[in-house]
């Protein structure tokens, strides 16, 4: 019999995120519909070293220490002095970072009508563990997502 | 048994004992590494709503994945989900049996794939899950039928009938 090809599909960046922080005790994820096209989404979100400092309202500098194919190392500083050495991945429209202490996920994805789902979750982690501190997390992801709006108002 | 390769399997089962222990890199590793397994199953038998069959499997296999006592387990415990949540799907959306195809292309031919789609759009989400567990696992019709939770006759009687439609769509 000749072999046959049975139907597949995947998961867009956003599904994904839904997908994985289900696993993750404590985390929230935030979404919003933006009217913008995902590339220029991920342009300022992927940034990480300017603009997403400027997006996370905790966030201070983050600085990249190593990138080989997807896989990316950055230590990243808080407003209040703590720092992490965070590990993951990074793709077009997929971010996925964790410390010990803190973990951050994004993802973007076509949303209808020309705009962008852009999706965020993430928090202090409980360490070593796959699970968050469910403290202020829906407020952090709402300011973010508030102020990437305004970051792309900006660029016009 | 499944159209797994043993060194995906491998991996997929090193994954999950990290995963589990609280490394969420490694459950992103495994998220990629269940993804195609996942969507075969929930395309073959949610058809066009795969895609949201496919992220409620997953959703619900990492809220329990701390319920899964034995790692090495780990793809029956999926495709029982993935099945599952196909099955919800499809009848969540009132999928049921198209009308006959007129004509298939012959086996072999440049549109084989679209045309094994015409023939799961054929059959109930049920026969689909048939098809799937029978034709692309392996499963006997008794793990088929105790998969789907329907008595084995009538997975035979339904397997019958949808291995029949599909015979004759094949060589038609």
């Amino acid at each position: 019999m000749t072999e046959i090809e049975w139907p597949t599909t995947g998961l867009d960046p956003v599904q994904r995120l839904r997908a994985l922080a289900a696993g993750v005790r404590g985390a929230l994820v935030t979404e919003r519909a933006i009217r913008s096209s995902p590339e220029r989404v991920w342009e300022l979100l992927s940034d990480l070293e300017g603009e997403f400092g400027a997006i996370q309202p905790d966030m201070h500098r983050v600085t990249i220490l190593s990138r080989s194919g997807d896989s990316i190392e950055a230590l990243a500083r808080s407003r209040y002095g703590m720092r992490a050495l965070l590990r993951g991945t990074m793709t077009p429209g997929w971010c996925w970072l964790q410390s010990r202490f803190l973990l951050i996920g994004m993802a973007v994805a076509e949303g209808p009508d020309g705009t962008s789902l852009v999706a965020m979750t993430g928090g202090i982690r409980i360490p070593g563990r796959a699970a968050l501190v469910p403290i202020g997390v829906r407020a952090e992801a709402a300011k973010s997502l508030d102020r990437l709006r305004v970051r792309l108002d900006a660029r016009g | 048994m499944s159209f797994v390769g043993d060194d995906s399997r491998a991996r997929a089962i090193a994954l999950v004992r990290a995963a589990r222990g609280g490394d969420t890199l490694a459950m992103a590793g495994l998220l990629d590494a269940l993804t195609p397994y996942v969507g075969t199953i929930c395309a073959s038998i949610a058809l066009e709503h795969g895609r949201d069959a496919a992220q409620e499997a997953m959703i619900a296999i990492f809220r329990s994945l701390k319920s899964l006592r034995d790692p090495d387990a780990l793809f029956g415990w999926v495709r029982q989900i993935a099945t599952r949540e196909a099955l919800r799907v499809a009848t969540r959306e009132g999928q049921a049996a198209g009308p006959e195809l007129p004509e298939l292309p012959a086996p072999g031919s440049p549109q084989l794939a679209t045309d094994v789609g015409d023939v799961l759009r054929r059959l109930s989400p049920e026969h689909r899950a048939i098809l799937v567990l029978r034709d692309l696992e392996g499963y006997s019709e008794d793990e088929a039928a105790e998969l789907l939770k329907v008595p084995a006759g009538t997975v035979k009687s339904r397997l019958h009938r949808a291995r029949e439609n599909f015979r004759k769509a094949w060589t038609s």
